[in-house]
């Protein structure tokens, strides 16, 4: 694909800015009504899925050439995929997502990255990870826990830390707890320790095509060798990633969220919680587990018209469009902690607000991180929830992080997090 | 068209350097609207660019840009929500600011006692309508949808929707106006003008409504509006939306007091009859001929593909074969929306007993599929809060529509078969949706109580193929002879197709309308509040010596 193959869409954006909203039938109020954090914060209709559509055409048009606002039009959005969702709620010829990540790879390759994108870049190439942290250390956190190690044996199942939950020294201790989860469940599994690789999903989405692939194409093969037929990871982005992009380029391997996989533990009985947790939590949907974490289905086709002008494809074309996102698995653990309550916010599943830290906003943008992660911790307190529960560490170091700069109580946890308290009595 | 330095200078001096920009990027995202191609030169999308945009947050600054404007003698703009090519600039030749109101986004009170709201321009209907609900009031959305602004209907357009029947339309349940004319004066209409709040917009105080609206409200052509208050209506539902089912077929339950049906009669005769009915027996609190939009031929399919979300339009070829839908589709031709709302549970049944009657009395019928569960509760959430205008473009992304002629119901029956036919005329070579000729949609009343109603033929094109949008003009071209050699004024393509028009063109077409002194009087209102001539065509006038 390349932007050109987004054209029509760009012609057939109607600009009904439904993309600036979350649907307007599950409004509440008007204080948590918008959908599309970029927007929002910086205003210009540039900066909704619809007006980079616009960008788009004309620059291949060639009514305007790349400047400065155009690549911070381009690049300050956090491709949530919110925009997708509202799009697709009346239309069935519109992938305003793609086009947007098309558009993303083209000013790329065409040498107008952003600088800071750039240096995080820098690191990947030389250590395979995000946060340009030494590649040998990559495995440090499973230090002492006796796991077996996929570089030199074999499992059918691969625990994928991810970069942030492997380095990230706040955090980490949410992998320890998944690989103790997993161990108290009786799993088989593996880890790739120092020689996991970053899952080049950041890298695909701050417009680095190529470098995603050779990401993508080392991890298969390490995998491959290793005997592995199925990736658990705790991360919503390496989840998104390994599930939605990889079999584009091949992969045939099973992909399954930590959460998933608990969720499926308690079904089968195989954990059991001893522990209350008496605690009132509010849960995030990531994005890349939420909506954007539909099952991949492959499809090459093109498109058709019936009835004089009406738009299909040949053959059908999948609908990525929020309904089927990972929203039941961790609201289902959640509801079986022993004490827990969950409450739920106004904007949740298919309509949730954005953490802020995808699509490169993190890596680049610190000021519209820390005020889209903002606006929902200020959604979280409205709960009356005294912790914000999410299932991705991004989103956890984005909130973190942003309530730095607040006066919030809020905490903040993994849903593996409560999962260990509640079946552990230690703590980490 | 580039801004003077020293302009762009004085306008960034009132916002700030982060609310203004005249990157192309940013220009061309404001000259790309809807039916641009239409009616510019080779099917452009684009309307022209602005020289700039521009985005106030509070009335003084609309002001201090307005003033600009006049000093440079640059036309304004103001855009809200925007969603109709006259919404971006109109002439090549002309410099124009787009005003963007996005950042004017409040609801500044709701006034539960005296029913009313005070709103900023880009406070859309739903932000409106869930914050009122709790309170057990409501708003009349308009047909545009969910996601219009208020203040643009009921200040700046028409202002009518399913809701209408009951709560009457937004231009009058404007209760008051701050206006900043084009001259940079803050006028603040009715009441408001003399201290005593919000809640008339006839006084005591400035009543000056109808200047402000002319002939079918200023569109943005006669100074920017930065408040207003809506008259809010009674709402006997649910506090908040509690919606279920899976997208896009979203489902709201039904309340006891509700009941919520689609209804058809078998005949064009038979229609009219059963709206006089209905407004007689003044039962309904939405009203409204909306699934048609998708065409009457394969509308019932389409609205049944919505309802599941496993389905695309692939589908539809084989649903519109099978003898079950042809069924429908037979059942459904001339079919309209009607939601019941009674204020106790004796109120529903009386409502209810009185349509069975209105329908026993003109051969109509509750259309089973459509009245079960699944299909009234999306009916019910699609119709109260009006969130999927967007299907519209269902078809292709390309829409326009052609009729609409407002009218007594006998009045608009007439209409119809031309209408339809048309429509299968222009849409038989394949370049537009061939959906079925009754595509038309429209309020059940588009005045509160009943009595006055109009549908819109739908007409769908392909934005992406120029054969396409060329088709679609010339059925704009098509409806006007067509409704004039038939005895009726041209409908609302007319407006569309203006937008391409020469001034010249324009002036001959007012001047030969039913009314022509009404453009007269508009440019007297024009040379008052205007002298600089910096509101754009969108308010229209005639020189003096047409
Ligand atoms: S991208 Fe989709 S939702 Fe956004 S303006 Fe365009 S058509 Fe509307
Ligand atoms: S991906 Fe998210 S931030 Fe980007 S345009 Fe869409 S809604 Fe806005």
């Amino acid at each position: 694909m390349t932007l050109l193959n987004y054209r029509a869409d760009a012609l057939r954006c109607t600009r009904c800015s439904y993309c600036k909203w979350i649907p307007f039938d599950l409004m509440k109020s008007w204080r948590f009504s918008k959908g599309c954090p970029s927007v929002d914060y910086n205003h210009f209709h540039s900066y909704s899925a619809g007006g980079r559509l616009v960008t788009a055409l004309s620059l291949l048009d060639n009514r305007i050439e790349v400047t400065d606002r155009v690549i911070d039009s381009v690049f300050k959005c956090q491709l949530c995929g919110s925009c997708d969702v509202t799009c697709k709620m009346c239309r069935f010829d519109m992938e305003p997502l793609s086009a947007l990540r098309e558009l993303r790879f083209k000013l790329v390759e065409e040498g107008h990255a952003v600088p800071k994108h750039k240096s995080v870049m820098e690191g990947f190439r030389t250590q395979n990870n995000m946060l340009n942290k030494v590649k040998t250390k990559r495995g440090d956190w499973a230090d002492g826990l006796n796991l077996r190690d996929l570089s030199k044996d074999k499992a059918e199942i691969v625990f994928h830390a991810g970069c942030r939950y492997s380095y990230d020294n706040d955090l980490n201790h949410v992998a320890k707890a998944s690989v103790s989860i997993l161990q108290e469940a009786g799993v088989d599994f593996g880890i790739l320790g120092k020689e996991e690789n970053c899952c080049g999903g950041r890298a695909f989405n701050i417009g680095y095509k190529k470098d995603f692939v050779t990401a993508a194409t080392k991890n298969i093969k390490d995998w491959t060798n290793a005997g592995v037929k199925t990736v658990v990871t705790p991360c919503a982005d390496c989840y998104y990633t390994f599930k939605r992009l990889y079999p584009e380029i091949g992969s045939e391997i099973k992909v399954l969220h930590m959460v998933e996989f608990i969720d499926q533990l308690i079904k089968q009985g195989k954990l059991e919680f001893k522990n209350s947790v008496p605690m009132r939590v509010t849960y995030h949907d990531p994005c890349y587990l939420g909506r954007q974490g539909e099952p991949y289905i492959p499809w090459k086709g093109k498109e058709k018209k019936i009835f004089g002008q009406v738009v299909i494809y040949e053959p059908r074309k999948p609908r990525y469009n929020g309904a089927n996102g990972i929203y039941e698995p961790p609201r289902n653990i959640l509801r079986a902690i022993p004490g827990l309550e969950l409450v739920e916010m106004e904007r949740i599943k298919e309509a949730a607000w954005c953490c802020g830290a995808g699509g490169g906003v993190k890596e680049a943008y610190p000021d519209f991180f820390t005020w889209t992660a903002n606006e929902r911790i200020e959604e979280a307190s409205s709960t009356g929830a005294e912790a914000i529960i999410s299932a991705c560490p991004w989103c956890e170091r984005n909130f973190i992080d942003a309530m730095k700069e607040g006066d919030t109580n809020m905490k903040v946890f993994d849903v593996i997090e409560l999962v260990y308290k509640a079946i552990r009595k230690e703590d980490f | 068209m580039t801004l003077l330095k020293s302009a762009y200078q004085d306008l960034e001096d009132i916002v700030g350097p982060d609310y203004i920009s005249d990157d192309p990027s940013i220009q061309d995202s404001y000259a790309f609207q809807w039916l641009a191609e239409l009616v510019r030169p080779e099917q452009s999308h684009y309307m022209p660019r602005p020289v700039a945009v521009i985005m106030p947050a509070s009335t003084e600054e609309v002001q201090a840009i307005t003033m600009v404007c006049n000093k440079y003698h640059m036309k304004i703009k103001p855009i809200s929500t925007g969603w109709y090519h006259w919404a971006g600039p109109i002439k090549d030749e002309d410099d124009t600011l787009q005003v963007d109101l996005r950042r004017m986004n409040r609801i500044l009170e709701i006034d539960e006692k005296n029913m009313f709201a005070i709103v900023e321009p880009y406070v859309i209907c739903a932000q409106l309508q869930a914050e009122v609900m709790k309170r057990g009031l409501n708003i009349n959305i308009i047909g545009a949808g969910a996601s219009t602004s208020i203040v643009a209907s009921a200040c700046a357009y028409a202002g009518m929707g399913p809701s209408t029947y009951w709560m009457g339309h937004n231009s009058d349940n404007v209760l008051g106006m701050e206006w900043v004319t084009p001259s940079g004066e803050i006028i603040r209409t009715g009441s408001l003008g003399s201290g005593d709040g919000w809640f008339c917009s006839e006084g005591p105080g400035p009543s000056i409504r109808g200047i402000c609206r002319g002939f079918l409200g200023s569109r943005g052509g006669l100074g920017v509006y930065t408040k207003c208050a809506i008259k809010l209506s009674h709402w006997p539902g649910p506090k908040e939306f509690n919606v279920r089912g899976t997208l896009p077929a979203y489902r709201l339950p039904i309340h006891e007091n509700f009941r919520v049906y689609t209804l058809a009669v078998p005949s064009w005769d038979a229609w009219a009859d059963i709206y006089y009915k209905i407004y007689d027996n003044e039962i309904g609190y939405i009203f409204h001929r909306q699934f048609t939009l998708a065409g009457a031929d394969l509308g019932p399919a389409l609205w049944l593909i919505l309802n599941d979300h496993t389905k695309t339009l692939n589908d539809i070829e084989e649903m519109v074969k099978r003898s079950d839908i042809k069924e429908l589709t037979e059942e459904l031709r001339i079919s309209f929306q009607i939601i019941l709302a009674g204020r106790s549970l004796r109120d529903i049944e009386l409502q209810d007993k009185i349509l069975d009657q209105v329908l026993a009395e003109t051969g109509g019928w509750k259309v089973k599929r459509f009245c079960e569960d699944d299909m009234a509760e999306f009916t019910n959430v699609y119709l109260q809060r009006l969130g999927h205008k967007h299907l519209n473009f269902v078809w292709v992304g390309g829409y326009l529509g052609s009729w609409m002629q407002p009218g007594t119901p006998d009045f608009v029956k007439k209409y119809v078969p031309i209408a339809i036919k048309g429509l299968y005329r222009d849409a038989a070579g394949g370049l537009l949706v061939q959906c079925g000729g009754d595509a038309l949609m429209g309020c059940g009343s588009t005045v509160a109580g009943g009595g006055w109603s109009g549908l819109e033929q739908f007409v769908s094109y392909d934005p992406a193929d120029r054969e396409s949008i060329k088709a679609g003009t010339k059925h704009m071209e098509d409806a006007i002879t067509d409704a004039i050699s038939n005895g009726i004024p041209p409908g609302k393509e007319a407006i569309y197709l203006s937008l391409g028009y020469k001034d010249e063109k324009i002036w001959d077409t007012l001047a030969n309308s039913q009314q022509p002194i009404i453009f007269h009087f508009q440019r007297k209102i024009k040379e008052a509040f205007d002298p600089n001539d910096i509101g754009d065509r969108n308010y229209p006038t005639l020189p003096e010596d047409y």
